[in-house]
């Protein structure tokens, strides 16, 4: 038994190691900075200024309602989307492999390049979105200059990028769903609906209390989709900041690391409080 | 257990030289401060990092083989590090472990208030008074003392002015012509030309933009008597005066801003609109823009003042004497006459040195027009202060800014927007 112990230690080095110097250090390092004042070379002690100065600047406070509006709105739609299209591709087309290929390839792609096609897209003046509304004779709108449309706009990005991973995981989850389930509910007659909510449903719960966890946090760390679409900018008049944008220009612009990392402490901790929260969630669900 | 416990104590003192090793390079290169050496003797590689792209760089390139050339000695590594954003983050992180930076980069004085507090930077003054290396005196260089002064922090002499730009008025002439209007020289012109071309033109075209709304409101306080320092009341009169006068522009429809083009050339080339304020530095793109399309002029910037911008060289301590002495060499061979007729003939900056200013062959260039206007256009410049927060406050005033603008376009409220700019900007003056 305790040889077995010594073993693992062995093993187990390698990641001990490499995690405590890259993931454990690094948040030990940020929870110290926050508490200091000064440039990078310089660092003083300064108590909780830092976080009397995040609490109290306006920018902060939009760039996390921001983040949190974008977490919770995106996830869940993102996510009832992935099911019903991947319902879809499971149950009722053919040439799965190549439906499944197309919807993978924006998660192969980089954002950046998605994120430049995008902004022709919703360009104002000359987007293609814009002009197919007109056709149709629907009002049209600012995507990308007018700041009250920014986070709809940065939105409808999330959500559109969010669907390839979502839906691949779904299809392998609905491939592992056992076929006799549905021969059997099929001989007592249920109906493609009943089939869907008390059979895949519940099969698929795992999987999705997985993705929403995974979505939930790439969602609070939403950065590069907002840089390529507002070409380098957080929206017109920082109308798409969030949290991250905050904190790279905290740190790399404006040369205050400590107000920076307050501000990365807080995000760490609203991200370990939701995810605890989803957690227990899920948990009441399967249990269900 | 025990081989764990062994196990365990490696890994932890393995860290800890790794860590230690990390923190310990902070401290030991910081001074070489020898004698200045008068020859490059042994063979000198210095880094040099820069935001250059395009026509810029190929420039620069160009002028670096011919520097490499004249002294065999010296190698000039070119490292671009991306937008001046990008540089600016580069050279931010790179500050904690000075071994890693470069012996001279391209900044802004602002970047490097920092790096300057810290002792991380050469004084040049030495150098520039050094009859071998430098020039012998700061007159002798034939930069002009604006720039020179523009590029001290705290009163040292750190930095070598560049390339440098100012903001001018790019109008398409073609269309002001049609349209009976004139070249706008002052603001209160600006604004009726804009008028009558967006009346003309029947909303069509759109009047006038500013491409940098800091610069916009720096130097419409500038104009208005008030310097930039973090005593401006952002809700005052004048600053409220210097706010409505584009705000006003907004609403009516004859101003507009880039928003996410990030520059109006793209705009102005398109014939969306007919005049815009931005860095002389961009003719080129213009240039290549407008094409045959029309015919394109250039003006002095409307007002007073006007910016002057573009970065500086600046040389790191961490660099050897003769690596010193190497960049200096450089930035001296960059600054002359000849390199500086070649970088601003090419590239649309204006030369730091003043006898390329007056010389036929730069005001006779038949490619670009800024050379015309220059003499007139850079009287009255201003550079903006080297305090602690002006370039971050600066920055924001791009965002609040365009809140502002945005909302008097939709036919909002603009005060509700200038108290929330006040609490930005003050916030930011004193982060």
């Amino acid at each position: 038994m305790k040889k077995n112990q010594t073993k693992a230690w062995l093993f187990l080095a390698p990641t001990v190691i490499l995690s405590t110097l890259f993931l454990i250090w690094p948040i030990l390092r940020a929870f110290v900075m926050s508490f200091q004042s000064g440039s990078l070379i310089n660092l003083s002690w300064t108590g909780f200024s830092n976080y009397k100065y995040i609490f109290s600047d306006p920018e902060f406070w939009s760039s996390m309602s921001h983040t949190i509006l974008y977490a919770v709105v995106t996830v869940p739609i993102g996510l009832a989307i992935s099911v019903m299209l991947a319902w879809m591709i499971f149950s009722k087309v053919k040439h799965k492999s190549f439906w499944e290929t197309t919807f993978f390839m924006p998660y192969v792609t980089s954002t950046i390049a998605i994120g430049i096609v995008f902004r022709y897209i919703f360009n104002g003046d000359y987007g293609i979105l814009n002009f197919v509304l007109k056709f149709f004779h629907l009002p049209t709108a600012n995507w990308l200059d007018d700041p009250s449309m920014s986070m709809i706009t940065v939105i409808i990005f999330g959500i559109w990028t969010s669907l390839a991973f979502n839906i691949v995981i779904l299809m392998g989850a609905l491939r592992n769903i056992d076929p006799n389930f549905y021969t059997i509910a099929e001989m007592y007659g249920a109906s493609s609906n009943e089939k869907f909510w008390r059979i895949t449903m519940p099969q698929l719960v795992p999987t999705l209390a997985f993705l929403l966890t995974m979505d939930v946090i790439s969602a609070f760390k939403v950065y590069t989709s907002i840089y390529a679409l507002f070409n380098g900018q957080a929206g017109v008049g920082n109308s798409a900041s969030v949290a991250v944008f905050y904190i790279y220009n905290k740190f790399q612009m404006v040369g205050t690391p400590g107000v920076a990392m307050a501000a990365t402490v807080i995000l760490f901790l609203l991200i370990l409080l939701t995810t605890f929260l989803q957690r227990k969630l899920m948990k009441k669900i399967g249990e269900n | 257990m025990k081989f764990g416990k062994k196990l365990a104590t490696i890994a932890i003192a393995g860290a800890a030289l790794i860590l230690g090793a990390c923190s310990n390079s902070n401290s030991s290169s910081s001074s070489s401060d020898a004698k200045i050496p008068s020859k490059i003797t042994k063979k000198t590689t210095i880094v040099f990092w820069h935001g250059m792209t395009g026509v810029q760089q190929s420039t620069l390139k160009k002028l670096t083989a011919e520097f490499e050339k004249a002294n065999p000695k010296v190698t000039v590594k070119l490292e671009n590090q991306g937008s001046y954003p990008d540089l600016q983050s580069k050279i931010n992180s790179t500050l904690q472990s000075p071994k890693n930076l470069p012996t001279i980069t391209q900044a802004y004085p602002g970047w490097l208030y920092n790096a300057a507090e810290n002792n991380l930077l050469v004084d040049l003054k030495p150098y520039i008074n050094n009859k071998n290396v430098g020039w012998g005196s700061a007159s002798a260089s034939g930069i002009s003392s604006t720039l020179l002064d523009g590029a001290k922090i705290k009163g040292t002499q750190y930095g070598i002015p560049f390339n440098k730009s100012i903001e001018t008025l790019t109008y398409n002439k073609t269309l002001l012509d049609k349209y009976g209007v004139k070249v706008p020289k002052t603001m209160a012109e600006l604004k009726t030309a804009a008028e009558t071309i967006y009346k003309k033109s029947k909303g069509k075209v759109v009047g006038a933009g500013f491409d940098s709304l800091s610069n916009y409101y720096v130097l419409g306080m500038k104009n208005e008597g008030v310097n930039f320092t973090k005593n401006i009341n952002f809700s005052g009169a004048t600053s409220k005066k210097v706010i409505n006068y584009y705000a006003d522009g907004m609403k009516a429809g004859y101003f507009r801003i880039a928003g996410s083009d990030n520059y109006l050339s793209g705009p102005f080339a398109n014939q969306k609109v007919a005049m815009f304020i931005g860095t002389s530095a961009g003719e080129g793109f213009v240039k290549q823009g407008v094409g045959k399309k029309f015919t394109y002029g250039v003006a002095a910037r409307p007002g007073k003042y006007t910016m002057s911008q573009g970065t500086d060289i600046y040389m790191f301590k961490q660099a050897s004497s003769m690596q010193r002495a190497a960049a200096f060499k450089y930035i001296k061979f960059l600054t002359s006459k000849k390199s500086q007729l070649t970088w601003a003939n090419a590239t649309g900056y204006v030369p730091v040195n003043t006898s390329v200013l007056n010389s036929k062959a730069y005001t006779d260039n038949s490619d670009m027009k800024t050379p015309k206007i220059l003499k007139d256009a850079t009287k009255n410049m201003y550079t903006l202060p080297v305090t602690k927060n002006a370039n971050a406050t600066y920055s924001q005033l791009s965002t609040i800014m365009q809140n502002i603008l945005t909302a008097a376009q939709k036919k909002q409220n603009v005060n509700t927007q200038i108290t929330n700019g006040k609490t930005k900007f003050d916030a930011a003056w004193k982060q």
